[in-house]
């Protein structure tokens, strides 16, 4: 039961966005755009280009996940939406998990689209670390989902929306973003999953402590 | 449930009494530090806030759990006003800390990570201020307690990381540690001085402060009510 209602929720998510492409076509333009420009920013010094590339990997992603969170929730907020979907469910953290998994969903995508670019532009060869870049990628999109989902509910409800999200979502996701860019410089400059467990622990501890709060606290977040 | 006004005179006389032998220990009593000089009594006050800045947040995720249980506004109330306070506190922490660093680090800022801690705990909590700017609306209150409760079970976390991050790079410079546990007596007594006049003066300010805000909000229900009634 508890599955068929996020399972529901999450396909009724992705058909809408099916449709419109919305969130996912801001959110890529966006990454890209805030790659291309820390390009400009750096300059062509090849050997601080490599230094740096993690954090602007991270940052681009972050910056596109803010945005897509944004967008996420005020579709919920245009007519109601989130009030018609509450109305519906007996386990309100269905929901929850539903909109972390959509948002971790696009998350990903973008990912996937924005890194041979980042590969390309930055000439660091991504595909020879993929396999252990990919656990680094998955926890920290799911961190940031978590994190991204909780405070995208909340801020939809507050004036300045727009300026509260980001406000609230960067600082407490600092560990977060601190993990993940040094587990990605660490893998490009070729180490192994085995000399980054601190980092994986660290995102796999923040990860679990901020789902099982979430779980606890979303009731109150929605409640009427 | 207020309390009545000898009272707090009394408590007012208590706080700014010990605030003033604690004033007297500091820059009459305790004798300048060897190395340091004159700069390092600012450690009594730097420590102090920076005490004063985790009891204000401690108080704030401790009040954020109870609102969310209770639904009581008075909880609410106690979390809004130990937030301010510790903003407050931060940033004279975040202020003593360079005074402090300048001289002795020959640098106004490290990324050292107790500083960088100080530094991102104070946006977590100014921006939990600003979540909460407006009158007293009880769907705000309880995004606050979430925010309160998920900003202080950040910090260990946020701890771990920057300690992580900082081992990437070598000190900048040689940081000395100003251990209780090395301070010779006066030293230490003067700092348990400074220390009770800080938390004095924060239980006094949250006094103030929750009755400030239990006042505002009575007054908001009595406008609400006195419309509702010209409405009729």
């Amino acid at each position: 039961m508890f599955m068929r209602q996020v399972a529901a929720i999450f396909m009724k998510d992705l058909k809408s966005e099916w449709r419109t492409r919305e969130i996912f076509t801001s959110m890529l333009v966006f990454a890209v755009l805030v790659v291309v420009v820390f390009n400009f920013a750096i300059g062509a010094d090849s050997e601080l280009i490599r230094q740096v590339a993690p954090g602007v990997l991270w940052v681009a992603l972050l910056f596109a996940t803010v945005l897509g969170l944004q967008r996420a929730a005020q579709m919920e907020h245009e007519d109601d939406c989130l009030s018609g979907v509450l109305l519906t469910m007996g386990d309100r953290s269905a929901l929850f998990i539903a909109k972390t998994a959509g948002n971790m969903l696009y998350l990903l995508l973008i990912t996937l689209c924005t890194l041979p670019l980042f590969s390309i532009w930055f000439r660091i060869n991504i595909l020879s670390h993929i396999a252990p870049l990919s656990v680094v990628l998955l926890l920290g999109m799911l961190g940031f989902s978590i994190i991204g989902t909780l405070f995208s509910i909340i801020t939809l409800n507050t004036r300045t929306r727009e300026i509260m999200l980001p406000l609230l979502f960067l600082p407490i996701s600092v560990p977060l973003t601190i993990a993940s860019v040094y587990a990605t410089a660490n893998l490009i400059v070729g180490k192994g999953l085995s000399d980054i467990t601190d980092y994986l622990t660290l995102m796999g501890v923040f990860d679990i402590v901020f789902l099982v709060i979430a779980l606890l606290v979303f009731d109150t977040i929605v409640e009427e | 449930m207020r309390a009545p006004r000898i009272y707090n005179v009394v408590y007012a006389a208590a706080t700014y009494a010990i605030m003033i032998f604690a004033l007297w220990g500091v820059f009459v009593y305790v004798p300048t530090e060897q190395v340091q000089g004159i700069v390092q009594r600012i450690f009594y006050f730097h420590v102090s806030s920076a005490f004063t800045m985790f009891l204000a947040f401690f108080v704030v995720f401790v009040a954020s759990i109870l609102y969310l249980w209770k639904r009581l506004a008075w909880w609410d109330h106690i979390a809004a006003s130990a937030a301010e306070i510790g903003v407050v506190f931060c940033t004279l922490v975040l202020i003593t800390g360079p005074i402090w660093a300048r001289p002795i680090w020959g640098t106004w800022w490290s990324w050292d990570p107790t500083l960088t801690l100080t530094l991102v705990l104070w946006l977590i909590y100014v921006a939990y201020l600003m979540l909460r700017v407006g009158a007293y609306d009880e769907r705000r209150a309880r995004f606050a307690a979430v925010l309160g409760i998920i900003g202080f079970i950040d910090v260990p976390i946020i701890r771990w990381s920057v300690e992580k991050w900082r081992t990437i790079h070598p000190k900048p410079v040689v940081i000395q540690e100003g251990g209780t546990t090395g301070l010779p007596s006066s030293m230490l007594f003067t700092f348990l001085i400074c220390l009770a006049a800080f938390v004095f003066l924060f239980s006094y300010l949250i006094r103030e402060r929750v009755s400030l805000a239990q006042s505002q909000h009575e007054l908001e229900r009595l406008r609400h009510d006195l419309d509702i009634s010209l409405l009729r």
